[in-house]
């Protein structure tokens, strides 16, 4: 797999992010909890997946393990073709830099910093210099210019999380993982946010990877990955929010 | 509630275990600062105590009587050991005699009669033994030091007339402080009978007496009225002796127990500022959880006592620790102390309740107003607003309030005032009056400080930006953040940097001043003086001198007060010297006239003695009595001597036909000639006079110093603890800080700050507080040096401003050093907490 994903290889329909056999267990002993069993899975590059599951089904902690900010008790994780299980802390970090973009639920951006700046923060970390034109394009799409020199505290919360993917998508990375990004939203905001994330995988040629227990958030995705229990409980291309929906109640039963 | 108060303890271990060490460090400082001031008093009671120690009458000459001139007479102290009710009597008096030194030189030394009576010592033996013949003595244990002696050695006392007199030393003792061993010369005992041979005149100016057993010390002195007669004579029981001795010693050390009480006031608002601040985050922190308690159905009075209650079981605690932590500082201290005097000084720890209760205001008081304030706050919030309400919202960010300037302007106003107030007064006035005032602008920019610490971050933040890049902008920001907090954090480290670097400034300025005076006065290469006050230097060492082929010019000083009427305002102190010396050798700052070529006949006057009395140039100055009366022509008003006036050896003939001798020689080398060449030279004519010594400019400068540099360390010391504390507020907030933005910390993680990175953060958060409180307190202590040297300076005493830049750049290198360990903690913590785990943290 590895020999076929290139670098530029994310429009195509390779694997953008593949797991196999990842293992992740919490505790020890008789306390401990298998929330991870062997999942393995793989992300379409140029594509918009879901993770859906009931609580505890593991599916946030599959993308942390995705993602790099949670080790793994086994299996392996390759992201465009680099196995990221075995590098050390500093190198997941300068992969997570460059290649990686994040949304989270809440708590997305550093209250000190300004609008632009928390965009452009990921960028200045890893030391590259921002793409004029792209960032222009990024910020007219999700109506934040007249934003920028606004601290997160003068921001609506729907105008934070459009920060947060802003800045996810600025360094143009191989995937974007947003957790529940629509979580503390009204339905409106949500539905904006979950716009954009769709148009920047159609228009963009961007990969995301989303977590979430909502069913509608779920159905803007190009297919939805279900997890059950540290397993993988079948998957859905091009849901609809009753499609989701009548499948987790199937896994719910 | 108490098992939630319970529970709420153990959970928050390590926040209580901070805010406790907060607490710790500020009793100790001043608890330490307490103890060290009342030990150094009770030290000096008992030193002087020894004087008046076994003594239960004791003799003084007072007013007209047969022995008002000749001093007690051995016939005296027969009658008093023959009458009734006295069981021993002892003369006290004292000879001075030059102690001739291993290198031939004489020191001053001045010998006392031991006391036949045990009792009646005032000093105690340390070692050997006490003196049982004539040519036997014991020396101060001091002066084995100072004058390089050593037991069973043989020393040689000179006479007045430079006769020899030789004595073994058989022990050592240790005296108390007293009127004859505060003077600067080194003591010894011998036999009374010994005292005769080195000087005619021997003195007794005390006599005292010990009651036989049973015999009260009123019955002995009505005993000792009948026998000597009451006539010329003051008598004093033991117990009013001890009265009037303690009451002296009140006075003398009332000035440094002032100086310490302010210490432990600054202490005291350093340990109140770094204990409040804690509370105030930890209160804040736990903001939702107290609104959580509410919503399950506690009440606001019993939220607020659950703060009030942890408040008062952890300042009660911390206090107990507190207090002995400072009574183990307050015996560092005087160990440390100790060691600078050179002095085997006994360590003394009393605790007054004053101490205790100090300890305990600040641990407890202070501790649950810091938790009562902030917690009036958070449970005043809907509980339900205050569960949802974000940790770093801009609201806890509060602007700085209308209230906040007002007051500041007008604590601004109030001390530019009172340092007008002072600059118009003198010396002491000056010192204390625009001292006060600089406090006061010392709390207005305290005040100040949320309103500052924006500006000064960024000004700051510049340097570490352009040097470390993306961490350093988000360190200033955070740094920037709350500037409350950061105020708050800054302020105790900006109030001890103020007042050290204010201290030394003054004492460097001062330090500085007389140095320069030195050399202005002294332009001689070498001053030649008697080591023996009481022994002038005399014509023939001033012809020798003059006679080496290195010296270039000699020049005499002599000095002499000629006889006037008491009281008179004309009554003056002159100082003489050869007419060529005048604009040479000695140059003194000239205000108005000239010296130069000073004829018979003429002074130049100090500016003090003319305004005393109200001459100028051009004046006439009386001086002398009868047929020595002379009318001298004042020619000049100069600065920076240290007699009335100055003129020429004639006009001190005039006077006095028979003068003395002089009291200085000064040398001015050859040009060519190296000053070590010169030295030996000269010295080959000194070394034949056991009193002559030869001072450098150097040397005395070097004296100077030492004197201001041990004055300077003490301060340093306490300050420096105070520093410690603030250092600790840092490490204190930065933990706290860290904690609160754990989720930040790792979203930082997240969107790739390396670990390194995030603990360069820290660092250099902590570093900017540090140096924002190090810079501003530097400012300010500079600044306020400035005007008290301003104040203190006067046309007779000018003080010339000195910034010791070597000095206040170790300071602020400290700080940053200091700063970079106090984050070492939580940047470690920081560090170690898993991306993942961090974003969960509520």
């Amino acid at each position: 797999m590895s020999a076929v994903v290139s670098e530029t290889g994310r429009v195509g329909t390779q694997a953008a992010v593949a797991a196999s056999s990842l293992v992740k267990v919490y505790g020890k002993g008789d306390t401990a909890v298998r929330a991870l069993g062997g999942v393995s899975v793989a992300f379409q590059a140029g594509k918009f997946t879901a993770i859906m599951g009931p609580s505890g089904s593991g599916k946030s902690t599959l993308m942390h393990c995705l993602a790099g900010l949670d080790n793994v008790d086994g299996g392996s994780v390759h992201i465009g073709g680099t196995e990221i299980t075995g590098l050390n802390d500093k190198d997941l970090t300068k992969l997570r830099r460059d290649r990686i973009g994040f949304v989270f639920q809440a708590f997305n951006l550093l209250p000190t910093l300004s609008a632009e700046a928390n965009i452009l923060l990921g960028l200045e970390l890893a030391g590259r210099k921002p793409d004029k034109q792209w960032f222009d394009t990024i910020v007219d799409v999700l109506g934040l210019r007249d934003r920028l020199k606004h601290k997160p505290s003068e921001l609506s919360g729907g105008q934070q999380q459009r920060v947060a993917c802003a800045r996810a998508l600025v360094a143009r990375p191989d995937v974007v993982f947003a957790d529940e990004p629509t979580g503390n939203l009204d339905s409106r905001s949500g539905a904006e946010v979950l716009d954009f994330l769709r148009m920047s995988v159609r228009k963009l040629g961007q990969t995301v990877i989303m977590v979430t227990h909502d069913p509608v958030a779920a159905s803007y995705a190009d297919r939805v990955v279900l997890l059950a229990d540290g397993h993988l409980a079948g998957e859905i291309q091009n849901p609809t929010a009753d499609s989701v929906l009548s499948a987790l109640k199937h896994l719910g039963a | 509630m108490l098992k939630t108060i319970i529970a709420g303890v153990r959970a928050r271990t390590a926040r209580l275990l901070l805010s406790s060490i907060a607490i710790m460090l500020g009793v100790a400082f001043v608890s330490g600062t307490l103890v060290l001031g009342d030990g150094i008093t009770e030290g000096m009671k008992d030193e002087f105590a020894k004087t008046s120690r076994g003594v239960d009458v004791s003799m003084s000459l007072a007013g007209e009587g047969p022995e008002s001139e000749t001093g007690f007479s051995q016939a005296t102290l027969d009658k008093v050991r023959d009458t009734p009710g006295v069981q021993g009597a002892d003369l006290r008096s004292y000879v001075s005699a030059a102690l001739l030194t291993a290198s031939g030189k004489a020191k001053p030394a001045s010998a006392g009669p031991l006391a036949s009576t045990p009792e009646l010592r005032e000093y105690d033996l340390k070692d050997g033994r006490f003196p049982t013949s004539a040519t036997e003595t014991a020396v101060d244990v001091r002066a084995l030091a100072t004058a390089k002696l050593s037991m069973g050695q043989q020393i040689t006392l000179l006479d007045m007339e430079d006769g020899k007199h030789s004595f073994t030393i058989v022990g050592t003792f240790a005296q108390g402080a007293n009127s004859m061993s505060l003077g600067g010369s080194e003591h010894l005992v011998l036999l009374p009978e010994a005292l005769p041979q080195l000087s005619d005149k021997v003195r007794g100016y005390e006599l005292v007496a010990k009651a036989a057993p049973g015999v009260t010390q009123e019955q002995l002195v009505a005993n000792l009225k009948k026998s000597t007669g009451e006539q010329g004579y003051k008598f004093q029981t033991g117990e009013q002796l001890t009265v009037e001795t303690l009451k002296q010693i009140s006075e003398r050390s009332g000035e440094f127990t002032q100086l310490l009480l302010a210490f432990a006031l600054i202490a005291l608002v350093v340990a109140a500022m770094v204990i409040y601040n804690t509370f105030t985050i930890l209160v804040a922190q736990r903001t939702r959880e107290l609104a959580l308690m509410r919503c399950v159905g506690a009440s606001r009075g019993q939220v607020f006592g659950s703060v009030l209650a942890e408040a008062v079981v952890m300042g009660f605690f911390a206090s107990v620790i507190g207090l002995f932590g400072g009574i183990g500082v307050s015996a560092l201290m005087q160990t440390v102390i100790g060691s600078f005097s050179g002095d085997n000084t006994v360590v003394r720890l009393p605790v007054t309740p004053t101490t205790v209760l100090a300890a305990f205001g600040v641990g407890v008081l202070i501790t649950v107003i810091s938790a009562a304030l902030p917690a009036r706050k958070a449970t005043k919030v809907a509980p339900v607003a205050a569960l949802r309400a974000q940790l770093d919202s801009s609201e806890e960010v509060a602007r700085t309030g209308t209230l906040r300037i007002v007051f500041a302007v007008l604590l601004g106003l109030a001390g530019a005032g009172v340092v007008y107030l002072g600059m118009g007064m003198e010396e002491e006035a000056a010192l204390i009056i625009t001292g006060s005032g600089t406090m006061l602008l010392l709390a207005m920019v305290v005040t100040l400080g949320p309103v500052l610490v924006g500006p000064v971050n960024r000004v700051l933040g510049v340097v570490p930006k352009a040097l470390f890049g993306v961490p350093a902008k988000l360190a200033s920001g955070n740094a920037g953040r709350n500037p409350k907090r950061t105020a708050a954090t800054t302020a105790a480290l900006m109030i001890g940097v103020t007042i050290v670097s204010l201290v030394t400034v003054v004492a460097t300025s001062a330090k500085e001043t007389a140095s320069a005076e030195v050399d202005q006065r002294f332009p001689a290469d070498y001053t030649v003086t008697s080591s023996i006050y009481s022994r002038p230097l005399q014509q023939d060492l001033l012809d020798k001198i003059a006679a080496v082929p290195e010296v270039g010019k000699v020049a005499p000083m002599a000095g002499f007060s000629p006889e006037s009427d008491e009281n008179s305002q004309y009554s003056a102190y002159l100082e003489a010297t050869t007419p060529e010396a005048f604009g040479d050798l000695v140059r003194p700052k000239v205000v108005s006239g000239s010296i130069t070529g000073l004829k018979d006949g003429e002074v130049a006057i100090s500016s003090n003695f003319a305004k005393r009395s109200g001459l100028a140039v051009g004046g006439t100055l009386p001086q002398g009595l009868g047929a020595t009366k002379k009318d001298l022509k004042v020619v000049a008003v100069v600065d920076g001597i240290d007699s009335s006036g100055l003129v020429t050896m004639a006009t001190l003939t005039a006077f006095d036909p028979e003068t003395p001798g002089f009291r200085s020689i000064m040398v001015k080398l050859k040009d060519g000639v190296t000053t070590e060449a010169g030295r030996a030279a000269v010295e080959k004519v000194t070394d034949a006079s056991p009193i002559a010594v030869i001072d450098s400019a150097a040397e005395t400068k070097a004296q100077l110093n030492t004197q201001v540099d041990q004055v300077l360390g003490f301060i340093w010391a306490l300050i420096g603890l105070a520093v410690i504390i603030a250092l600790f507020g840092i490490a204190n907030t930065l933990t706290l800080s860290v904690l609160e933005r754990t989720r930040e910390s790792a979203l930082l993680r997240a969107l790739g700050l390396t670990k390194g990175q995030l603990r360069l953060m820290l660092v250099v958060e902590s570093v900017l507080m540090a140096v924002m409180g190090a810079a501003i307190g530097l400012v300010l202590g500079v600044g306020f040096g400035w005007i008290l040297v301003k104040a203190l300076s006067s046309d007779s005493f000018p003080i010339t401003f000195d910034v010791p830049f070597g000095q206040i750049g170790v300071m602020l290198l400290a700080a940053v050093v200091a700063a970079m360990i106090a984050a070492a903690m939580p940047a470690r913590r920081a560090g170690r907490t898993s991306v993942v785990a961090g974003m969960a943290e509520a």
